[in-house]
C-alpha cells in the first residue's frame, strides 16, 4: 500500500488531518506526520520529514503532501538525499488532496494513481 | 458482423433514496467499494454528477437524506457494481 506523509507547520494540523484520513480513507493506510519545528514551535524540520518517509514506506512508494511555503523546502532538502522515484512530492490542497490520496491508497491505488488523486483535488469544486 | 452480440459493454443503472446525508465517511466507503469493480461508475444527484472513484466529487454532490441518487455503471461487471453500490448507499447510517 502506498504511504502518505503529511508535512505541516503545525503538529496539531498534521495530526488532525491524519485522523481524518484514517476515518475517511482507512486506518490501514500508512500515514505519518512531520509537524512543527524541532523545538515544538510552528515550522517544519527536515529530520522529522525524513523519519516520516522511512516509516510510511512499505515498498509501494510514498506520497508527500506539504501544507505551505517552507514545508516544501524542508521536503526538497530531504529529497536531495533520498533521490528515489518511489518518493513523490505532490502539489495539492493539503486537506482535500490528502483525503483523496488516502482513499485512493486504501483502494489499492498505485503510486501514480495516489499522486494523481491528490493533484486533481485542486480542480474539484467544493460547492 | 455477428448478430446477437452486444456491441457496447454492458451498462446498468439504479436509483437509491439516501437514508442519511452522504457525508465524508460514507463517501469514502462508496469510493473504495467502487474501485473494486472494473466498471466505470458514476453517481448523479440532481444536476450534479460525480466519478465514483473521486471521493471529493462524491462528497461535493451534497446528497442529503431523502435525495434520489442514481448509480450508473458500464463495463463487464456493471450489474454487480450497481447492485453492491446501491446496497451500500441504502445501508448508510444503518
Amino acid at each position: 500500500m502506498v504511504g502518505i506523509v503529511l508535512v505541516s507547520h503545525s503538529r496539531k494540523v498534521a495530526e488532525g488531518l491524519s485522523e481524518m484520513l484514517a476515518q475517511i480513507g482507512s486506518a490501514e493506510v500508512p500515514v505519518f506526520v512531520a509537524g512543527g519545528a524541532a523545538d515544538g514551535r510552528l515550522g517544519t524540520s527536515p529530520d522529522s520529514v525524513a523519519a516520516a518517509i522511512r516509516e510510511a514506506d512499505r515498498g509501494d512508494g510514498v506520497v508527500i503532501i506539504p501544507d505551505l511555503g517552507s514545508a516544501v523546502l524542508s521536503v526538497k532538502t530531504v529529497l536531495e538525499d533520498i533521490a528515489s522515484d518511489r518518493v513523490v512530492l505532490v502539489d495539492a490542497p493539503f486537506v482535500e488532496g490528502s483525503v483523496a490520496a488516502a482513499v485512493t491508497a486504501a483502494s489499492g491505488g498505485s503510486l501514480e494513481e495516489v499522486s494523481d488523486a491528490a493533484r486533481q483535488a485542486r480542480d474539484v469544486p467544493k460547492l | 458482423m455477428q448478430l446477437g452480440r452486444p456491441v457496447m459493454s454492458p451498462s446498468s443503472e439504479r436509483t437509491v433514496r439516501m437514508p442519511v446525508d452522504l457525508h465524508a465517511r460514507p463517501a469514502g466507503e462508496f469510493t473504495k467499494a467502487a474501485a473494486r469493480f472494473q466498471a466505470t461508475v458514476r453517481l448523479r444527484a440532481g444536476a450534479k454528477e460525480a466519478d465514483a472513484r473521486s471521493v471529493l466529487m462524491v462528497m461535493a454532490l451534497g446528497a442529503t437524506a431523502g435525495t434520489d441518487v442514481t448509480i450508473t455503471a458500464s463495463g463487464a461487471d456493471a450489474a454487480d457494481a450497481v447492485e453492491a453500490l446501491a446496497a451500500l448507499l441504502a445501508g448508510v447510517g444503518a
